[in-house]
C-alpha cells in the first residue's frame, strides 16, 4: 500500500532514490497516463489513446503499454524497452498533493526505490537545499501539473467537437487467440476532415493541431505492440 | 376540409403535453420559420397531477429523439435508475413473497423456452424464483447496484433500464427544452371556449389571456378534464372499473433515512388488504403511494395501511388524496382532436403505463403527422384502432396479476378471480398457457406493448404451472439450457463486482457527468 508524506528537508535528508528501481514501478500496469507536453517524445514508441477514468468516467490521456491488466510489453528482462519513459513512471515515487489548499510534494514512503544508501540520489544537501536531481523530479512534477490542465483542455475541445470516437481492436495474436481490447478511444479522423477553416483556426491558435496528428501517427505502434505480445509468447 | 395541416396547438402543459409536443417539433425540426408550428397553450392557473414518476426503457429513446442529454435530465428532474419492479406479498401475502418484473428478457430467450427446464429442474436449480434463474436483474436489484458504470456512456446501459423521475420538474424541464431548442410556442392562457366549424373541426381555442388561438390539429393533453375531446366533442368515457377495481390514490413524499441512504433502483410494489402500495426511489426522496379499491376497504383503513409502511416518517407526511377514474375514452382521435395522456384515459399505475402511452402516442403523431386534412380521418381510424388495441392489451396485463394472487385476505382478492370480472381475451391466453408458455407468436401485432417475456416473468414469478408433457420433447435441447443457466450465473457474478451502487452512480454522474461516447 503506497503511503503518501510531504516531503520534508529535516525529514527526509538522510534517504535517497535508488533510480534503477523506478521504472520497474510501472512493470505491471497497462496503460499510464500522459500530457500534451510529451506527446513528441511518447510518438517515437507508444500508441497515444484516451480511454475512461473508471472513477469518473472522463476520459484521460494515455500511453498504450499492454492489451490486458498487467501486461506491461515494454518491460522486458526487468527493463523499460524505450528510449523514453513516461512522465507518470519516471517521477516515481514523488507525487503532487494539496495541504491546505496549496500544492505540496509527497513521497511514497512505501517505495521499493526509497534507500539509506547515499551512494544513490539523495534528495537535499547539509544545509537542507534542493539536490540537482530533486530539482529535476521537481521540474517533472511541475511539467504534469501543468500538463494535466492543459491535456484536460485540449480533450474538452476535442469533446465539443466532436472529434474523439471509440476504437475497438480485434487482434489475433500468433498463438491464434483472439482478443478485443475496449474502452479506448481516438481522433475521429473523418470528421477532423469535415471540420470548417473556423473550427481547424480554433484548433491552429490552440497549438492543438499537432498532438492531434501525433496522436493519429503513434496509433502505428499498435502494431509494434502486437508483436512485442507475440514474441513474449514465444512467436518471434 | 381541404388544406395543409401545419399549424398544431396542444393544450395543456403536463408531461404529456410537452413530450407530444416536443416530438412533433423535433419530428418536423420547427423553428421561427418553418412551414409547421407547434403552440402549446398551458393554463397559468392549473396544476399539474405530476404523480407518474416511473417509465419504462423507451423513455430513453424519447429523450433521445428530442435531442436531450441524460445528464441533464438526471441532474434537473431527480431521475434515478429503474430496473423493473418488485412485487412484494402479492402471490400468498406472506412477509418473504416477492417476485420481480426485469427490465431484461430471459437468457437465451428467442432461441429457447426456458419455463419447461426450468419448472422441471427446479430442485436443481436451489430452487431459485423464474427470474432469478434466468436473468441476471434481479441480482442487481436486490443489492441495490446501477445498471451501469460512470464510464458507460449516455442511454447506453450494461442492464437495461428505465427512470423514476420529479415529474413536476421533468415537466418544467421539458418546457425549457422545448422552447429553447425546438422552437415550440408557449402561451399562457385559460382556454374559456372551444370553437369550431360546419364539419366539427375545431378552429381555434378562446383564451382569457390571449384572445383566440386557431390551429389545424388540436392535441388534448388538458388532464381528467378532457377538455376538447371529452367535453366539446363529447367522446364518450369507457370504464373499466369492473376489471381493475383501484379507485383511489393516496400520495406521500418521504425523505431518506441520511443523506447517503441506499436508493432502490427498482419500483418496490407491497400488496394491500384491498390494493397495494409503491414505492419509487429518487435521489432526495422517495414516492409512496397506496392506491385501493374503495368499494373494499376506506380511506380510514387505506390511510393506516399507509402509515404502517411507511412508519415514523409518516407524521411528517403530508398525503395528497387523488382519484382514479380507470378507463379510457372511447375513441382518442376525432375530427382534429387527439387526446394524449390522462384525457385519453388512466388505468391504475401498476406496470406504469401512463407514461408509454404518452410516448407512444406522441410517436404516432408525430412520425404520422397528416399532412392535409382530408387524409387525417384516414391516420384517426389507424390511431383509433392502434391504441383500443394497446389500452385492452395493459388491462388484460394488469389484471394479470390480479387473478395470479393467492390471496384471501379479502373480498379485493377474491373479487378479483372471479371470472366475470376477467376479459374474455386474457381468459383465451390463460388457457393457452395451461399447455405452453408465452411466446412472441402469442402476441403477434405491430403494437404490442408488453412483450410475451413480461407475461412469463409474472405467471411463474406467481407460482403458475404450465403442463409441459404433452410436449416432453421441448426439453431434449437440455444442454443449451442448462448453459444458459450458467450464463445468467456469470453474468451476476460479473454485474455484482463491476457495477457502482445506484446512489453512487448518481452522485458521480452529479460531480463529473456521462460521457455521451
Amino acid at each position: 500500500m503506497p503511503h503518501f508524506v510531504a516531503l520534508h528537508n529535516q525529514l527526509h535528508q538522510s534517504i535517497a532514490i535508488d533510480t534503477s528501481k523506478i521504472e520497474a514501478q510501472g512493470a505491471l500496469e497497462h496503460m499510464v497516463p500522459v500530457v500534451l507536453s510529451e506527446f513528441l517524445k511518447l510518438v517515437v514508441s507508444y500508441p497515444i489513446v484516451f480511454t475512461k477514468s473508471s472513477d469518473t468516467g472522463q476520459f484521460l490521456a494515455v500511453a498504450l503499454l499492454g492489451f490486458a491488466k498487467n501486461e506491461n510489453l515494454f518491460w522486458q528482462h526487468q527493463q523499460w524497452q524505450s528510449i523514453y519513459v513516461p512522465l507518470n513512471i519516471s517521477r516515481q515515487p514523488f507525487f503532487v498533493g494539496t495541504e491546505a489548499g496549496q500544492t505540496i510534494i509527497c513521497l511514497d514512503k512505501e517505495s521499493p526505490c526509497i534507500t539509506n544508501d547515499i551512494n544513490h540520489e539523495s534528495l537535499f544537501d547539509k544545509q537542507g537545499k534542493d539536490s540537482a536531481y530533486l530539482q529535476q523530479v521537481k521540474s517533472q512534477l511541475a511539467q504534469l501539473l501543468d500538463g494535466e490542465t492543459h491535456t484536460t483542455d485540449f480533450i474538452r475541445t476535442l469533446r465539443e467537437l466532436n472529434l474523439i470516437v471509440p476504437l475497438t481492436l480485434d487482434i489475433s495474436f500468433a498463438d491464434q487467440q483472439e482478443q478485443r481490447v475496449q474502452g479506448l478511444y481516438s481522433i475521429d479522423e473523418d470528421r477532423l476532415a469535415q471540420l470548417n477553416a473556423e473550427q481547424l483556426l480554433q484548433l491552429q491558435k490552440q497549438n492543438y493541431l499537432q498532438p492531434i496528428y501525433t496522436m493519429i501517427a503513434s496509433l502505428g505502434h499498435i502494431y509494434a505492440l502486437i508483436q512485442k505480445k507475440n514474441e513474449r509468447l514465444g512467436y518471434a | 376540409m381541404n388544406k395543409p395541416v401545419l399549424s398544431i396547438v396542444v393544450v395543456g402543459g403536463g408531461t404529456a403535453g410537452w413530450i407530444t409536443a416536443g416530438r412533433i417539433a423535433a419530428h418536423h425540426r420547427t423553428n421561427a420559420n418553418s412551414p409547421i408550428q407547434v403552440t402549446l397553450v398551458e393554463s397559468p392557473n392549473i396544476p399539474i397531477i405530476g404523480v407518474g414518476e416511473g417509465t419504462w426503457p423507451t423513455m430513453r429513446s424519447t429523450l433521445m429523439k428530442l435531442g436531450i442529454s441524460e445528464t441533464d435530465f438526471i441532474r434537473e428532474c431527480d431521475a434515478s435508475f429503474k430496473q423493473g419492479a418488485k412485487f412484494a406479498r402479492w402471490t400468498t401475502g406472506a412477509s418473504d413473497d416477492f417476485y420481480y418484473h426485469p427490465l431484461m428478457l430471459p437468457q437465451g430467450f428467442g432461441k429457447t423456452n426456458l419455463v419447461a427446464h426450468w419448472q422441471k429442474n427446479r430442485t436443481q436449480l436451489n430452487n431459485e424464483s423464474f427470474s432469478a434463474t434466468v436473468c441476471f436483474q434481479e441480482a442487481i436489484c436486490e443489492q441495490g447496484l446501477a445498471p451501469k458504470m460512470i464510464s458507460t456512456p449516455e442511454f447506453s446501459s450494461v442492464a437495461n433500464y428505465a427512470y423514476h423521475l420529479n415529474a413536476g420538474k421533468f415537466s418544467q424541464f421539458l418546457q425549457r427544452h422545448c422552447c429553447e431548442k425546438l422552437g415550440v410556442r408557449h402561451i399562457l392562457a385559460d382556454v374559456i371556449h372551444v370553437n369550431s366549424n360546419d364539419h366539427g373541426d375545431i378552429t381555434s381555442v378562446t383564451t382569457a389571456q390571449a384572445g383566440n388561438i386557431a390551429g389545424d390539429l388540436f392535441v388534448d393533453c388538458t388532464g381528467f378534464s378532457s377538455l376538447l375531446l371529452g367535453q366539446h366533442l363529447q367522446v364518450p368515457f369507457i370504464d373499466h372499473s369492473d376489471v381493475l377495481f383501484i379507485d383511489t390514490a393516496l400520495a406521500a413524499q418521504i425523505p431518506y433515512e441520511h443523506e447517503n441512504s441506499p436508493i432502490a433502483s427498482h419500483t418496490i410494489s407491497t400488496a394491500q388488504s384491498a390494493g397495494w402500495i409503491w414505492d419509487i426511489g429518487l435521489r432526495h426522496r422517495r414516492g409512496i403511494g397506496h392506491v385501493y379499491s374503495s368499494r373494499h376497504t376506506n380511506e380510514e383503513r387505506a390511510m393506516e395501511e399507509l402509515q404502517r409502511y411507511i412508519g415514523p416518517a409518516f407524521n411528517q407526511a403530508s398525503v395528497r388524496k387523488i382519484p382514479i377514474h380507470c378507463g379510457h375514452r372511447k375513441i382518442f382521435w376525432k375530427n382534429n382532436c387527439v387526446a394524449v395522456g390522462l384525457s385519453a384515459g388512466f388505468l391504475e399505475p401498476l406496470e406504469a403505463s401512463a407514461l408509454v402511452l404518452v410516448e407512444l402516442s406522441a410517436t404516432f403523431i408525430a412520425e404520422q403527422l397528416p399532412a392535409r386534412r382530408e387524409v387525417m380521418d384516414i391516420t384517426a381510424k389507424r390511431f383509433n384502432e392502434t391504441f383500443q388495441y394497446r389500452w385492452q392489451r395493459i388491462i388484460d396485463f394488469l389484471k394479470l396479476h390480479y387473478i395470479l394472487s393467492k390471496r384471501t385476505d379479502s373480498e379485493f382478492w377474491i373479487d378479483n378471480r372471479d371470472k366475470s370480472t376477467i376479459p374474455p381475451s386474457l381468459q383465451e391466453l390463460m388457457e393457452l398457457w395451461r399447455y405452453q408458455a408465452p411466446g412472441d407468436l402469442d402476441f403477434s401485432s405491430n403494437n404490442e406493448v408488453f412483450p410475451a417475456a413480461s407475461y412469463q416473468y409474472v405467471l411463474y414469478g406467481m407460482g403458475f404451472e404450465t403442463d409441459f408433457s404433452n410436449h416432453a420433447h421441448l426439453l431434449m435441447d437440455k444442454e443449451f439450457a442448462h448453459s444458459q443457466f450458467i450464463k445468467t450465473q456469470k453474468a451476476i457474478a460479473h454485474a455484482s463486482s463491476n457495477l457502482p451502487g445506484n446512489r453512487e452512480l448518481l452522485n458521480k454522474i452529479y460531480e463529473y457527468g456521462l460521457q455521451t461516447i
